[in-house]
């Protein structure tokens, strides 16, 4: 009963959701002077996020991702949006009810980032660059992607493999026509660009995305060979990475609600069509299945490893030895004190740094880690409840400390600490749903890449809702039907 | 069957310092006999009795259990602990147990008794404690009485040659101590060696075969029960065996705040802890009429009641300073508070003139 009537409730705010179109008024800007005294919103730590702040008057919102970005001036939470203006194609303004303002007046060069000290890979882009800039290939390529221009021709294999190895890429957006997803796999303005290089260069090419924030702490740490997305080289960033020549000039662009309405379709027809764009559309549903069954695995790894980790752990804490449950102490005051997610990057990029292990089985080992400190106190707390003399009892009767424990202690202490057990499960279940911070594709992960290249914010956040919900219940249902009865 | 040699205990508190509880405890326990463990509060008696089956292992001295040395190291103590049950005070039933499962616990997991044998048997003795139609409550549905009664059927089930019994009626309601009482009884006539801390003066001296009195960590006195409570040897066991429980009300000028319904109160609070409530009544209403009645021209009174554990005598005696011949006169009516009491007695003392009322 009580689940049918959450499930109502989600799916009426969600209606509510859908419905709701961006009906602040349109905002008259005709140059970037006009951004003066108004909201706008940028990508947090985007170039663009450095310059406007500076700029005295200006009301900043930042959002993570170029979908939020949208959706906010969509919402008016904000007047307009600044970001590079080759990032939307005028169907996605169009559906989203936005159009562009104005570009700024400045031009930046965008450009790959490579760690510093790296004396192999960039002097060879820079080499591939400068060659496809003689030839005239690299305009073309820009036309291409940005003005949909001819394709160019294949890139032809280097005929020398260089290694197997393949070059570690992370790429730090998300969006036609820099980086996006089409047939299930990466392309794009920058993606293409590197596929060519590493084909020139006679090495494979691996893809993988990750928030900017952890792709710059990657590339420090040795965990990938380059990233990109549109980079423009600041005096900060340099700081920290080494930027190739640059592959393209971009402007900012100035996007603001259109004011047109848009044409209403049914509720029906909207909620199809979303539908439509978020799952059928090039196979997308499958990007939901994989995070799920990622989203999934780590969750039961990580409560079995960690439920294993929390017997030792609780021994520890009820051990005779001073020192033992000292250690035990300090250890869970460790993992209550700092939160989960810089437990996570600290662990794939200082402690695993040099490991070649996938993120997956970081964030195993570090959500068990987790895991073994809070189910270890459960245990514990929960063994110490059972009052003193249920022991002597069993000892009395001629049982062993042992036999005491599995058949005294034990189904007492079962029936105080499970339910804490669960629930900490539970929160162990939507925990992991940071992972997308070290590059691993689980659910949450997976809703995100929806959104930024759909630009349908809702359908996706809901769909995840929903089943993150529903995991949470089975994995319940599941606790609760292994419990032992006695 | 149990010799008991030079046994002492010292516990090491958390500061640091050490506490000695048991010094030199010797004695010798033969097959059958029902032995009675009394002495003042903190001399050790229960240290002493958990110390036998090591459930609080001694720091010095040896246990003999039928030939062998418990106390060596290696000793598998289960093997001990499977032929001396004991019963505790706060009970310690299996809360996740039903009474029935309680008592076949022990004898099919530790004995391989089959479950059906084992079930049969303890209806059997669920009977005989008087709890037969309780087979399949859970303990947190009985009363402590019904409780202690389960804990002794539990014990009783592994065919046990010694019962060590902890204070099994201290945590009791006064109205409960007879039922486990006389299950004891029954239990001592059967010849099962006994071993029971109590502070039960009236049962220790009915009961037993042999009385230890425990002071000062050692046994300090140990006899047949008529040895103990009636002709005792040591000063010590005197001043514990003919000690009274008493109970003082001043009523005087300088207490003008004398509640006389609250000494009721107090009356009846004594009588139930000292397991006589047959006298609360009795005891509030003479007091109630001496006080606010007979002897309301004494301004300067002192009444006390006090009870004699070993001789069983509840007395309620009124004590009125300076007094040299006796307050009551042949025009009082004094035929309730007579009729009220065994025995009316009058006594000039040194301090004062005493009347006093046997309850």
């Amino acid at each position: 009963m009580r689940m049918k009537n959450n499930l109502f409730w989600t799916a009426l705010l969600a209606l509510a959701l859908v419905s709701c179109r961006g009906d602040g008024p349109r905002v008259d800007i005709k140059s970037e002077a006009d951004l003066a005294g108004r909201k706008i919103v940028t990508v947090a730590g985007s170039y663009y996020d450095g310059k406007y702040s500076a700029q005295e008057g200006v009301d900043m919102l930042r959002v993570n991702t170029e979908a939020d970005g949208l959706m906010a001036v969509r919402q008016g939470l904000a007047d307009a949006f600044v970001i590079d203006e080759v990032m939307f194609s005028q169907e996605t303004l169009d559906q989203m009810g936005l159009e562009k303002a104005c570009s700024g007046e400045e031009c930046f060069p965008c450009a790959f980032a490579f760690p510093k000290g790296d004396d192999e890979l960039l002097p060879a882009f820079n080499e591939f660059l400068a060659q496809m800039r003689q030839d005239g290939s690299l305009d073309a390529h820009a036309a291409h992607w940005i003005e949909g221009g001819p394709e160019l021709p294949q890139q032809e294999e280097n005929a020398v493999k260089r290694s197997d190895e393949p070059i570690r890429y992370l790429i730090v957006l998300t969006t036609a026509p820099i980086c996006f997803l089409k047939d299930g796999g990466w392309t794009g303005l920058d993606v293409d660009l590197m596929r060519r290089f590493a084909a020139w260069y006679g090495r494979p090419l691996q893809v993988s995305d990750v928030p900017i924030g952890s792709a710059m702490i990657a590339l420090q740490t040795g965990k990938a060979d380059v990233m990109s997305g549109c980079l423009f080289p600041t005096e900060e960033r340099r700081q920290h990475v080494t930027f190739s020549d640059p592959y393209y000039y971009c402007r900012p662009g100035i996007f603001v609600r259109s004011g047109a309405t848009v044409a209403r379709k049914p509720l029906w027809e909207r909620v199809k069509n979303s539908f439509h764009q978020s799952f059928v559309a090039e196979g997308r549903w499958k990007l939901i299945v994989y995070g799920l069954l990622m989203t999934i695995a780590i969750t039961l790894l990580s409560i079995l490893l960690g439920t294993l980790l929390g017997i030792g752990f609780c021994a520890m804490l009820l051990s005779r030895r001073k020192w033992l449950r000292g250690c035990a102490e300090g250890y869970s005051a460790f993992m209550q004190g700092i939160p989960t997610l810089v437990l996570l990057l600290i662990m794939f990029y200082v402690v695993f740094a040099s490991a070649n292990v996938t993120g997956s089985f970081v964030a195993v080992v570090t959500f068990a880690l987790f895991f073994a400190s809070s189910s270890g106190t459960v245990f514990a707390s929960s063994i110490q409840s059972v009052p003193r003399g249920q022991w002597e009892a069993g000892y009395a009767l001629g049982f062993t400390k042992f036999g005491t424990f599995r058949h005294v202690v034990y189904p007492q202490a079962l029936k105080i600490g499970f339910g804490p057990y669960v629930s900490h499960c539970i929160s162990l279940l939507k925990g992991t749903s940071i992972v997308g911070y070290i590059a691993v594709q689980d659910l949450t992960r997976a809703s995100d890449l929806l959104r930024s290249q759909t630009y349908e914010a809702f359908m996706p956040l809901l769909a995840i809702t929903v089943v993150y919900f529903l995991l949470a219940w089975l994995l319940r249902l599941m606790l609760n039907l292994a419990m032992p009865k006695k | 069957m149990i010799e008991v040699k030079h046994l002492s205990k010292t516990f090491v508190n958390p500061d640091g310092s050490s506490t000695t509880v048991l010094t030199d405890v010797n004695c010798s326990i033969g097959p059958g006999e029902v032995i009675s463990i009394i002495g003042p509060s903190g001399t050790g008696k229960s240290t002493f009795l958990r110390a036998l089956n090591m459930l609080e292992p001694p720091t010095g001295g040896e246990i003999w259990f039928d030939g062998e040395n418990i106390m060596a190291k290696g000793y598998p103590l289960e093997k001990m602990r499977k032929r001396m049950g004991m019963v505790f005070q706060d009970f310690n039933l299996f809360p996740h147990m039903t009474v029935l499962e309680n008592v076949i616990f022990a004898p099919v997991r530790i004995h391989g008794i089959p479950e059906a044998k084992a079930r049969e048997e303890a209806r059997e003795l669920l009977h005989k404690v008087g709890l037969s139609g309780r087979a399949d409550s859970y303990p947190s549905m009985l009363s402590g009485g019904q409780k202690q009664r389960v804990a002794i059927a539990r014990a009783l089930a592994v065919h046990p040659e010694v019962i060590l019994f902890d204070e099994p009626t201290s945590a009791l309601d006064p109205a409960m101590v007879g039922e486990v009482l006389s299950v004891m009884r029954q239990l001592a006539t059967e010849g099962l060696t006994m071993l029971i801390v109590t502070h039960e003066m009236k049962f220790a001296r009915d009961v037993s075969t042999r009385i230890f009195f425990m002071n000062k960590g050692i046994i300090y006195e140990d006899g047949t029960p008529e040895q103990i409570f009636e002709h005792p040897e040591r000063s010590a066991t005197k001043a514990f065996i003919q000690r009274i429980h008493k109970q003082v009300f001043e009523i005087n000028p300088s207490s003008p705040g004398f509640d006389p319904f609250e000494m009721g109160t107090e009356i009846h609070r004594f009588c139930n802890k000292y397991a006589i409530p047959r006298c609360a009544e009795p005891a509030t209403e003479i007091a109630k009429e001496m006080v606010m009645k007979h002897l309301r021209p004494y301004d300067n009174l002192t009444v006390r009641l006090t009870y004699g554990e070993i001789r069983d005598v509840a007395e309620l005696d009124f004590m009125i300073e300076g007094l040299s011949h006796t307050p009551l006169t042949p025009e009082m009516d004094l035929s309730r508070v007579r009729s009220l009491s065994k025995e009316l007695i009058e006594e000039p003392t040194s301090r004062g003139f005493r009347v006093k009322f046997r309850l």
